[in-house]
């Protein structure tokens, strides 16, 4: 088969290339959910799932080193799914190819009934039972009703043999942060409060487990035995040689203490009353995590850790890096994202080991060095979130919530297979990576995303299809052992145009993100940005040979397919990650390099080119029907000031924060219904929220964000309106990245610019 | 008589109620010059002075006392210690010899004032609750620790420590949620460590208390902010306390077969006197610990927590194979030092069938003055009952206790004093009257005394300071004063002064001083000597020297002819002088045979404490004998004492024993005494019984109650004590109603007295 003929399924809609000088304004109004293609008539696997950066993989290595490409596959394992997405499948055996393991998945070539060749290996495997097949164009084709050979994903409830030992229950701890910074913001009370309310909708039904744990100078354990008929706190101030003060209740059964919890939860907030608590700045948060570890590590589970302020005692102790020269406008490049100590990431690997991942809610205005206590996270898994405007409690509340009541996998491994002669070889995403193709995940949350960058060692010239497959093997929150299942099957292409025309953009710009993060850790943010631009320009230089009419001088020509590349790098050097200028808190810049790195492909397109509504054209008109009920829809705006009217109000919407700028010249209608208020004058200069007014327009607005809201993985925007003449103006205009700022060119200046360096 | 009157007024007791002229005299008497001082002898009588005393302004600075010579004209008195004539003060011009103060008139050679400024301190009581216990044992404990908070008054300051594998320290008089302090039971808690937990480290200024202003005792940062959150007043605390007690469970921590839980009693007791020393210094205050076994981790170990390791005993010290054994002496030692210094008491409740480690420990009841009471188990009426009177009150409604005391003694320029012995620790005073010889703690005119109840007794030793060339004239009088500051249960603060005097005796009428022979001080004396000694002796060594003290002591004053044994005879003064030191030799004090380390310590303590009647029941126990035939009468406590038909009771002060002898024990174990024609024996077998429950009544700590019959494994208590007059090798001599033979290689009293006799009337020695 000709590498064409294998690309025809593809074909019909990149064909056309595209001049970005010409046309600038290429933000599409309603982002097309692209597809990954079926292949050989096999439903393929959601690409929000699982992608790759090329739709058609390139043959050899020196094909795609030809084409400049990234080549990655980007992978959400364990993302919320109905049933219908993801069947389960509860039969006994599970069938595998014998040699390297791979599931049995719909791309795979029945020889005969009983016989069934590889499509990662290649050995041919037989079955015990006869598959029932139909012969098709010379193929066997099953026309078993087998889910595993029509399901691209699948999951399996585990038999046995895939347990080490027995299910581990749901272990939820908490740790807080209770020194007098900390209780400065009183957020005490607002994680009491949601605790206390989610409490019957924690995972793990009546295996739960919880503890909570709080430290300042020194650690402060609770007993919550179910005997007691109060709470017990014991306080621990010697660090230097650490103990557990009991060998139990400091970790209880939920349902059994359930009296006990909701008592401390009820107390907590006033026995960390910052009137009554006497001054005390000390912030020992490394001693704390390994307290929580040592309770936590019998059985594995979650560690949540709140830190509101640089750990200055103890064990993991950190001295305060950032300098106000590091923040002032004109610096050279950016300091202290690297980790000024092994200590947390020595923690994190021992948290691995025993099946233990730590989640870390930074709250903190003040530098509270990210970059060094991230590595706790990263390394087990864990989730990262900061929250530096505190205290404004509504996202983290929002965010928090959802934190408690999501789905958790525990004890968790995830394997790659790919076909033979491809490999991996870089990571993206927090993880502890095992052997070559093993990641080790003591917890696997709906939030988790993973990217991964591939290289072809052998040619896969006579390879008909190359299939990538991942297996999530984890312990579910009813005590389950359960293995997810995606399986990528993708043509091979041998022509370079081929590769160009089967371009994801946007999971070419989430990889190279990713890996501009990692180049700002190991080089500097400088180079991270020459990288940006240099992959740009080598993508463009590219796609040029393939023109069949190639001129002299290098037009800004891009497959329709990677219209957005340009634009995308453009906002990429002016992101909080990667910009040089206008002083960056380094924990700011470090909390949105996590981001990129553990962002869902969706989610981080919109993170780095936040998406723009009219809001003020919101009306029953918007309303479009879905399988799943009605959904408003409003176009997308370039992000631009050419498209921000002083008569409307506008909203943009990174996944972080839904910014909300309202003109001078508003309607008095619209500030009527939706803001409660006669006109313009009298609106707020900043609020949080939309009143919830009584009017159809209102409620269209309402649900409009909600709706907003709801398709986020794990960080639920908060809603910020911001009236145009406000002081908090810059929180929606530092999101106009076409425009052109005091350090920074315009997306037009920037594609001006690329042509000069093109041409140079 | 005169004797007695003496204690009852003064609460002194001397070995030689007359004095010798010189030193040399002095050494020749063998018992030294020495007396047991009651300080707080109970004085319901002494009349309440509510003013301070009047001080001499020249060294020793004694007060004024009935041997003064007042001049009621120029209205001035003359010291009888330093001969200096002092003029009264203002406030005594008034004076006649019609109208004079207390403190000349005759009888009150003891009189107490009470200080008039100075604010009243609270009481503090630190509880230290060792938590590895069975349930049961917990529970008593804690019911005992219940019923004393309903004791306290209500402004005593309270605090808990409990500790098992870890010690925890327990913040009193929060709502909801009780919070508590933990510490690693493997470590000792540090001072820095208590200071940071009392916020005191932080820079925080310490602040005074409402009320504490101007105590010249408290001037240190005593009543500290952060001192409320472990130390609450009993009316602030009571309900949180009574739920914290009540809450309070066995140790959790799992104990492997094999093993000994672990429990940090050192690193608890670290904590407790430390936090004490930063809060409360120089005021009065009981730390109470109860232990319900052996230290078996950290600082202060005695026995590590391998079952199959059985903690030391005597043979094991004696092969030096008790490893443990110096460093927590060394450790309870320094702890003890520290509470003593801060004037703070510690009690130890010990409760186990094993040894507690009470050895290595004792010197912090010791130093400070601290109740020692050991039992099988807190849920026993010994513990409850002995726990409970601590707690006693006297006539007047306040706790038989005193604390945080300094007693100095002054003396005429004739004495000197040589040490003390008993539960006080020097203050390193020196008003002039030291000898430079030392017995227990000397050097020091001045001691200091944690804890004391009425009973408190110490030994005072003194020597002649004259020489033997100019030797004190005849006639002149000795001058004692005896000035004991206190804190008063109340909070006040008192002085209480003992002024004796005992008159010099020519050496030519040595007559008059062997006539002055207090034998029974005599014997508590010697018998507390040789405590010390033992302390740095072998127990042979000990006996040698008391063999020979009493040899020495009879050829001073017995009448013999040289070589003549049977012409030997000893005056009534010294009549019963040796057979105190029989039973004293065979006593628990100096015999290790059958007694634990611990028991030992125990023993030794309580003979250290006591007044000379309680001391001398410890040495040579009491012997009641019940029949049909009269009243109950005294018996000898000999083996011969022993008859069929007799009912004994045995008071050893630590054992409270019934002996039914054969014929009775037959008799009741047929029921006689159940059946109405029997009425008789009935009440011959609960007259002893009665008699019992009558000593028992106020004894403290509570004696160990032994109810036994003739033959049983039991009566081995009586049989070791009594004078085996017959014994198994003799027994063939003796009639068959003559007693009961007494299975032991000792010697009678009488082969002693036989002894003794030949030595002491041998011109070779
Ligand atoms: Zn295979
Ligand atoms: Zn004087």
């Amino acid at each position: 088969m000709s590498g064409f003929s294998r690309m025809e399924l593809h074909q019909h809609q990149f064909l056309e290339s595209f001049d970005l000088l010409q046309k600038r304004h290429i933000v599409p109004p309603f982002p097309s959910k692209t597809e990954n293609a079926e292949f050989e008539g096999k439903q393929s696997i959601d690409p929000e799932l699982f992608c790759c950066t090329l739709n058609a993989f390139p043959e050899t290595q020196s094909l795609l080193d030809k084409s400049r490409l990234p080549l990655g596959i980007h992978l959400h394992p364990f993302k919320e799914l109905s049933e219908e997405e993801l069947p389960v499948v509860h039969s006994g055996v599970i069938l595998r190819c014998r040699s390297c393991r791979a599931y049995l998945n719909p791309f795979v070539h029945f020889l005969d009934r009983r016989r069934w060749r590889c499509n990662v290996c290649f050995r041919v495997n037989e079955t015990h039972e006869d598959i029932d097949c139909e012969i098709s164009g010379g193929h066997f084709v099953p026309k078993s009703k087998r889910t595993e050979l029509r399901r691209a994903a699948i999951e399996y409830i585990a038999p046995s043999e895939y347990m080490l030992r027995p299910p581990q229950p749901t272990v939820l701890f908490f740790v807080l942060d209770v020194s007098s910074s900390a209780l400065e913001s009183g957020y005490v009370s607002a994680v009491c409060k949601c605790l206390k309310e989610t409490l019957s909708s924690l995972p793990g039904g009546s295996r739960t487990l919880v503890g909570i744990l709080a430290f300042n100078s020194a650690l402060h354990f609770f007993n919550i035995k179910s005997s007691l008929s109060q709470p017990q706190m014991m306080v621990v101030s010697d660090l230097e040689d650490f103990f557990l003060p009991s060998p139990e209740g400091l970790l209880v059964n939920l349902k059994e203490s359930r009296e006990q919890v909701e008592s401390l939860l009820e107390q907590l907030p006033s026995i960390y009353d910052k009137a009554k608590s006497p001054f005390d700045p000390k912030c020992a948060l490394g001693p704390a995590i390994q307290a929580a570890f040592k309770l936590v590590a019998p059985s594995g589970g979650r560690i949540t850790v709140f830190q509101c302020g640089l750990p200055n005692c103890g064990a993991g102790e950190l001295k305060a890096r950032e300098t106000t020269a590091d923040l002032s406008s004109k610096v050279k490049d950016v300091l202290h994202l690297d980790a000024a100590t092994d200590f947390y990431k020595q923690l994190a690997l021992d948290c691995s080991a025993q099946q233990v991942a730590v989640d870390v809610f930074l709250l903190s205005s003040a530098y509270a060095d990210l970059a060094s206590t991230s590595c706790v996270s990263k390394f087990s898994s864990g989730c990262v979130y900061h929250y530096p405007k505190f205290p404004d409690f509504n996202k983290f509340k929002a965010d928090f919530r959802r934190y408690l009541t999501r789905s958790l996998g525990f004890e968790a491994v995830l394997r790659i297979r790919c076909t033979r002669g491809i490999s991996l070889h870089t990571f993206h995403g927090h993880f502890f990576v095992r052997s070559t193709d093993l990641l080790s995940l003591p917890n696997v949350n709906p939030d988790h995303s993973f990217s991964m960058q591939l290289a072809i060692e052998e040619s896969l010239k006579d390879v008909p299809s190359v299939c990538l497959q991942s297996a999530l093997l984890y312990t579910n929150v009813q005590g389950e052992r359960r293995i997810r299942i995606f399986t990528l099957c993708l043509p091979v292409a041998n022509r370079l145009s081929d590769l160009y025309n089967s371009a994801n953009q946007h999971a070419i710009i989430s990889l190279l993100s990713k890996m501009g993060v990692d180049r700002s850790l190991a080089s500097s943010v400088g180079d991270a940005r020459e990288a940006l631009i240099t992959a740009l320009l080598d993508i463009l230089r590219g796609y040029h040979q393939t023109q069949p009419n190639s001129q002299r001088s290098l037009q800004l020509i891009m497959p329709t397919c990677l219209s957005l590349l340009a634009l995308r790098v453009q906002a990429l050097l002016k992101h909080k990650a990667f910009r040089l200028s206008g002083g960056v808190p380094v924990d700011h810049r470090v909390f949105a390099m996590i981001l990129l790195k553990c962002l869902s492909v969706q989610d981080l397109s919109r993170f780095i080119y936040p998406s723009m509504y009219a809001l003020h054209e919101l009306s029953e008109e918007n309303i479009i029907p879905l399988r799943s009920g009605a959904e408003y829809s409003l176009p997308t705006l370039q992000l631009s000031a050419e498209k921000v009217s002083r008569e409307g109000a506008y909203l943009i919407d990174d996944g972080q924060t839904l910014t909300t700028w309202i003109g001078k010249d508003i309607s008095a209608d619209f500030c009527v219904d939706i803001m409660g208020k006669e006109s313009f004058p009298l609106l707020p200069e900043a609020s949080v929220g939309f009143p919830d007014l009584d009017n159809p327009r209102s409620k269209a607005v309402r649900d409009f964000v909600r709706q907003l809201q709801n398709k986020r993985n794990g960080h639920t925007p908060s809603v910020i309106v911001i009236r145009e003449d406000s002081r908090l103006k810059s929180l929606f205009t530092q999101h106009l990245v076409d425009d052109r700022t005091e350090s920074a060119m315009s997306y037009y200046e920037f594609l001006v610019h690329i042509q000069k360096e093109l041409n140079k | 008589e005169f004797i007695q009157q003496n204690e009852e007024r003064d609460g002194v007791r001397f070995t030689w109620n007359a004095l010798p002229a010189s030193r040399l005299e002095g050494t020749r008497l063998v018992v030294p010059v020495a007396c047991l001082f009651t300080p707080l002898k109970e004085r319901p009588d002494l009349p309440p002075v509510q003013y301070d005393p009047v001080v001499s302004n020249r060294s020793p600075n004694c007060l004024l006392n009935p041997f003064c010579q007042v001049d009621f004209h120029a209205k001035t008195w003359t010291c009888p210690l330093s001969h200096q004539r002092n003029a009264l003060p203002s406030q005594y011009r008034g004076i006649s010899e019609q109208q004079q103060p207390a403190e000349i008139l005759p009888q009150f050679t003891t009189l107490e004032y009470t200080l008039q400024r100075g604010s009243t301190a609270p009481l503090v009581f630190l509880i230290v609750l060792d938590t590895c216990m069975e349930e049961d044992d917990l529970q008593a404990a804690k019911e005992s620790l219940q019923m004393a908070l309903s004791l306290l008054p209500q402004n005593a300051m309270i605090g808990l420590i409990t500790f098992g594998r870890v010690v925890q320290l327990h913040e009193l008089g929060c709502e909801g949620i009780s919070k508590s302090y933990v510490f690693k039971g493997t470590k000792e808690v540090m001072q820095k460590q208590i200071q940071d937990l009392l916020g005191l480290a932080r820079g925080s200024q310490p602040q005074q208390q409402q009320g504490g202003q101007g105590n010249p005792v408290t001037q240190q940062p005593s009543h500290i902010s952060g001192t409320n959150r472990f130390l609450q007043p009993v009316q602030m605390c009571d309900m949180s306390l009574t739920d914290l007690l009540s809450e309070l469970q066995c140790d959790p921590w799992p104990v492997p077969v094999g093993k000994r839980p672990l429990r940090a009693a050192g690193a608890a007791m670290s904590l407790a006197i430390g936090l004490l020393e930063s809060t409360f210094p120089n005021t009065g205050a009981r730390i109470m610990l109860f232990i319900g076994g052996p230290c078996t981790q950290g600082p202060g170990i005695v026995v590590d927590n391998e079952l199959k390791n059985p903690i030391r005993s005597y043979l094991s010290i004696e092969k030096g194979d008790a490893r443990y054994i110096k460093k927590a002496t060394k450790f309870y030692d320094s702890l003890a030092s520290r509470a003593a210094e801060s004037g703070h008491i510690v009690d130890i409740f010990s409760c186990a069938l094993d040894q507690n480690g009470l050895y290595e420990m004792k010197s912090l009841c010791s130093k400070t003055g601290g109740h020692l009471v050991m039992g099988d188990s807190f849920n026993t009426s010994l513990f409850k009952q002995s726990f409970q009177r601590v707690f006693s009150k006297d006539s007047k409604g306040d706790f038989r206790m005193a604390f945080n005391a300094t007693l100095e003694v002054k003396t005429s320029r004739e004495l000197k004093v040589i040490g003390a012995v008993g539960p006080c620790i020097s203050m390193k005073k020196n008003n002039g009257s030291v000898s430079d010889t030392e017995i227990g703690v000397g050097g020091t005119s001045m001691w200091k005394m944690c804890g004391l109840d009425p009973s408190t007794t110490v030994a005072f030793f003194f020597e002649v300071a004259n020489q033997h060339s100019a030797p004190v004239p005849q006639g002149h009088r000795g001058i004692i004063q005896f000035v004991l500051s206190y804190q008063h249960p109340s909070g006040q603060r008192r002085i209480r002064v003992t002024t004796v005097s005992r008159n010099f005796v020519d050496s030519s009428t040595p007559q008059h001083i062997h006539a002055s022979f207090d034998q029974e001080a005599a014997a508590v004396i010697l018998a507390r000597m040789a405590m010390i000694k033992a302390e740095a002796d072998d127990g042979p060594d000990v006996l040698r020297w008391l063999d020979r003290s009493l040899i020495r002591l009879c050829q001073k004053v017995g009448e013999y002819l040289k070589d003549d044994p049977s012409s030997f005879r000893l005056s009534e003064a010294f009549s019963l002088f040796p057979q105190f030191v029989f039973h004293l030799r065979r006593s628990q004090f100096l015999q290790t045979f059958n007694n634990s380390p611990d028991e030992s310590a125990y023993y030794k303590n309580k003979l250290l404490l006591e007044d000379v009647t309680t001391c001398l029941v410890m040495i040579q126990p009491i012997l009641y004998s019940y029949s049909f035939n009269g009243p109950p009468e005294p018996v000898l406590l000999d083996s011969s004492s022993i008859q069929p038909d007799k009912i004994l009771l045995m008071d050893s002060f630590f054992h409270i024993l019934i002996f039914h002898g054969e014929t009775i024990a037959s008799w009741r174990s047929q029921g006689f005494h159940n059946q109405p024609d029997h009425e008789n024996f009935r009440q011959l077998l609960q007259a002893p019984m009665d008699d019992a429950q009558e000593i028992l009544r106020n004894r403290f700590p509570m004696s160990r109650y032994i109810d036994c019959d003739q033959g049983d494994s039991q009566s081995r208590f009586l049989l070791s004590k009594v004078n085996p007059s017959q014994t198994h090798n003799n027994m063939y001599g003796w009639g068959q109603d003559a007693g009961a033979p007494v299975l032991t290689d000792d010697v009678s009293l009488q082969v002693f007295m036989e002894h003794l006799k030949k030595l002491a009337v041998s011109s070779s020695s």
